[in-house]
């Protein structure tokens, strides 16, 4: 075929002019100059990267390197990079942005993080890669800005949004991309109606759940790639042409493992801190336990097995968190009996007679058996507990910072300035664990487990990522002989979560498809009737996973 | 470009543009700017609006530069900071259009010069990637000659822009618009003897991902607004040309044929 040929007119224009009116007509040395340059400048071939040499000061990781080559060259500029956390998916996005932009392929970008990296990501495609990047302002002007970074609750504002759409972007970079798994959401819809020629999804996380996640990033990149819902649905999800799939999957997504990369990463530490409860804390949670069998007797409605397995959760993270949760419960009169509603009432005035929570005291040991001033985040899956162990810490002289999904952006800036300048400690609920960088700080302690394993790797990249230099130190917390203990004993620890492999667990997590680990967590302990039932049905869930396990090993060495 | 290559290309450029160069060591330099190339490097377009407006004397910007990483004094000149990339366009912008006279020294008769066409550019090859090829090619516009590399073959001499002693120009019989139009016919007619593989990969990814697009909305009755920002995209992103892109290029009065060399300064 035969492409259309286009010429330069524009400059035949002006050369005319410039002839007729013997203006702007160049010496000898200019013109030789000229041509010298544009040609030191040429692209001499599709597929050679060039941006490596305007930027001699960084030096690249071979997987990286790798990955940007396999994305511009094999994916036509549309990729999703998939490196586990910390791996540097940025840089690689930098890299591959820079290319086309040398390339003058692109030159309209733009790029939707989460608000607390927006400031970051400008930061580092400037100074890292002299990428004129510039933070959306009050005023944001998407059209005279070329590379534009911003949040993308504030791209999907009605106003900003009509603009955007109108615009015919070169590149779109979505960080954090897993959050638009759901194709209901308003991100997703929006993310889909904006022009883009080139993409790049980012995510450590491609796959949290369901096999569809991965179905619905790919379809913003590629729709029709993995055919329409149903079709997908029905072929794919019963995981029986698994091998095909991820054949699909490998050539829009590139995704780096730690232990594949051959480098020399900083170790985890992993140490379980076994937590005991006091007499009187003891009773209370039995208390608790209890309840399961009273509301069973009144036929209550199946959530309150459901319930009841959140107040012993919460129970072994804070009083507060518990109280929160019972005073809800009881102030929208939840509870059809007013026995029950009795019930809960005392609970809530026992747990005022209750000394300070034992996971507390445990963290205020580890704390002062560390060298002074010794920097920790620690997780906590609820608010109310946030606030307490600020409080509680605050009453022993440490100071800690809070750190939430729901901040701003400059909150959240000011949040993690303070941690490194001025405060000991950070305690971060679940959804301020994406997007900040903790390098500086070596120690985790998982206040209480959350139970979607995934989201332990996410807690620990914020600190075991590129550019920690010292060994990661991590603390899990729980409480014996409850809940907590369950899940650590009989299913994390059994599946090898803490190990530091856990690259391998969303491949398992990938097999098992639409039916999550969490949901049979919560049927588990919601519906055992009895300490054995549960502990046979646990046992049986981490075999099925091991099963997998051993399965993709198999696979592996084949 | 190597470092060494770039600390030259900077003191030739400086003092072309008639700059104080001071060289601090061999790899670095300090410089006072001119008010052109300080309006053109600094990026201070409020402080020359501030002083242009009241009339002041401007303070005209010293850059001081290092090629080399260890030197103490001075910003890192390298291949990729954008203070080289606003000279090379500063460079480029300046050398655009030119027309040039053979120096032919004075021998009592008068000599005629012969009107030549050239022009540098690039072939640009694009789709979702690109590739750029050079040329140069001059015209005569006397015989309708046309030579390749035309630049290699004029850029020894030492061209002048005003016409010498004891010289005329002669008209050219074919004019300059008519010349480009010829080199371009020329190309075009290279071009379409070339293989266009590369367009006919990227037309069948096209098709492919437009296929898939197809498949993905075929259930919906009434397409939403994706698709057709989804289609677009993807023609946007494959859809194969060529362009022709000029560089530079010029008119060359010659007394002698390039291909057999020029009269020498005296």
């Amino acid at each position: 075929m035969q492409p259309p040929i286009l010429t330069d007119n524009k400059w035949i224009e002006e050369f005319t002019e410039a002839l007729n009116l013997q203006k702007s007509l160049s010496s000898w040395k200019q013109y030789n100059m000229a041509f010298e340059t544009a040609q030191k400048n040429m692209i001499s071939d599709f597929q050679t990267l060039e941006a490596p040499k305007q930027l001699p000061q960084l030096t690249f990781h071979d997987y990286q390197y790798d990955a940007a080559r396999k994305a511009l060259n094999e994916m036509n500029g549309r990729a999703i990079l998939a490196d586990e956390v910390g791996l540097g998916k940025t840089i690689e996005a930098g890299l591959i942005l820079k290319e086309y932009m040398i390339r003058g392929l692109v030159k309209k970008v733009l790029i939707l993080a989460p608000a607390s990296l927006v400031t970051q990501w400008c930061a580092e495609l400037n100074s890292k890669f002299y990428i004129p990047a510039v933070e959306q302002r009050k005023k944001p002007q998407w059209e005279t800005v070329d590379i534009m970074v911003t949040s993308i609750d504030t791209a999907k504002r009605g106003n900003h949004a009509e603009i955007i759409k109108n615009i015919d972007y070169d590149m779109v970079i979505i960080d954090e991309a897993h959050k638009l798994k759901n194709k209901k959401t308003k991100n997703y819809q929006f993310v889909r109606e904006v022009k883009k020629k080139f993409c790049l999804l980012l995510t450590a996380t491609p796959v949290q759940n369901k096999l569809s996640e991965l179905f619905h990033l790919i379809s913003l990149l590629k729709p029709g790639y993995l055919g329409d819902e149903e079709a997908f649905n029905d072929y794919f999800q019963r995981g029986e042409h698994y091998g095909e799939l991820q054949e699909l999957i490998k050539k829009v997504m590139i995704r780096n493992r730690r232990d594949e990369t051959e480098m020399d990463w900083p170790k985890r530490i992993v140490q379980t801190v076994p937590v005991r409860f006091s007499s009187d804390y003891h009773s209370v949670y039995q208390q608790i336990c209890q309840l399961k069998q009273k509301m069973k007797e009144e036929y209550l409605s199946p959530q309150s097995g459901f319930l009841v397995l959140t107040l012993q959760r919460e129970f072994c993270s804070s009083r507060e968190a518990v109280f929160m949760t019972l005073k809800n419960a009881v102030e929208k009169r939840e509870m059809p009996s007013e026995q029950m509603n009795q019930e809960f009432l005392n609970m809530m005035t026992s747990l005022n007679h209750l000394p300070s929570h034992p996971k507390a005291d445990k963290v205020l040991d580890l704390i002062n058996s560390w060298e002074k001033d010794e920097k920790v985040v620690i997780f906590t899956e609820y608010r109310a507990t946030q606030l307490y162990l600020q409080w509680f810490l605050g009453q022993h002289g440490i100071r800690s910072v809070p750190f939430r999904g729901g901040f701003k952006r400059s909150k959240k800036d000011w949040m993690r300035q303070l941690f490194q300048n001025q405060a000991q400690v950070l305690i971060a609920t679940e959804a301020g664990g994406e997007g900040i960088n903790l390098q500086f700080c070596h120690r985790i302690i998982n206040y209480d487990l959350p139970w979607n394993p995934m989201r332990i790797e996410q807690r620990i990249g914020r600190l075991h990522r590129l550019g920690q230099e010292k060994d990661v130190n991590i603390y899990h917390l729980a409480v014996e002989n409850t809940i907590e203990d369950h899940i650590l004993k009989l299913l994390y620890k059994k599946i090898g979560l803490f190990e530091g492999v856990i690259g391998e667990l969303d491949h398992i997590l990938e097999k098992f498809g639409s039916n999550h680990i969490q949901s049979h967590l919560s049927s588990i302990f919601s519906q055992s009737e009895s300490e054995g039932e549960m502990r046979i049905k646990l046992d049986h869930l981490s075999s099925i996973v091991l099963e997998e396990e051993n399965e993709e090993a198999t696979h592996a060495t084949n | 470009m190597q470092q060494t290559e770039i600390c030259k290309f900077l003191k030739v450029f400086f003092s072309e543009n008639g700059c104080a160069i001071t060289e601090t060591s061999p790899y670095s330099i300090q410089v006072q700017l001119t008010e052109e190339l300080d309006k053109a490097l600094m990026n201070r377009p409020f402080y020359w609006h501030y002083i242009e407006k009241m009339g002041g004397q401007p303070n005209l910007s010293t850059l001081s530069l290092k090629t080399d990483p260890n030197e103490e004094e001075g910003e890192l000149i390298h291949f990729g900071s954008p203070r080289l990339h606003k000279i090379f366009s500063y460079v480029i912008e300046k050398g655009r259009f030119g027309q040039f006279f053979e120096p032919v020294p004075p021998e009592g008769n008068t000599v005629p010069l012969k009107p030549w066409l050239c022009l540098n550019g690039k072939i640009v090859y694009h789709c979702h990637q690109k590739k750029e090829e050079i040329f140069s090619i001059g015209l005569s516009l006397i015989t309708g000659e046309m030579l390749k590399e035309f630049h290699s073959l004029v850029k020894g001499g030492s061209l002048k822009v005003s016409i010498p002693d004891f010289c005329f120009t002669l008209t050219p019989l074919i004019k300059p618009v008519s010349g480009i139009e010829r080199i371009h016919k020329y190309l075009f007619h290279t071009i379409e003897k070339e293989n266009h593989q590369w367009a006919e990969e990227a037309m069948c990814k096209m098709d492919k991902e437009l296929a898939l697009l197809e498949r993905f909305y075929a259930g919906t009755a009434e397409k939403p607004p994706s698709y057709e920002k989804e289609k677009a995209s993807i023609t946007g992103l494959y859809a194969p040309s060529i362009q022709l892109e000029i560089i530079n290029g010029g008119i060359f009065h010659l007394h002698n044929h390039p291909l057999t060399g020029f009269s020498l300064e005296e």
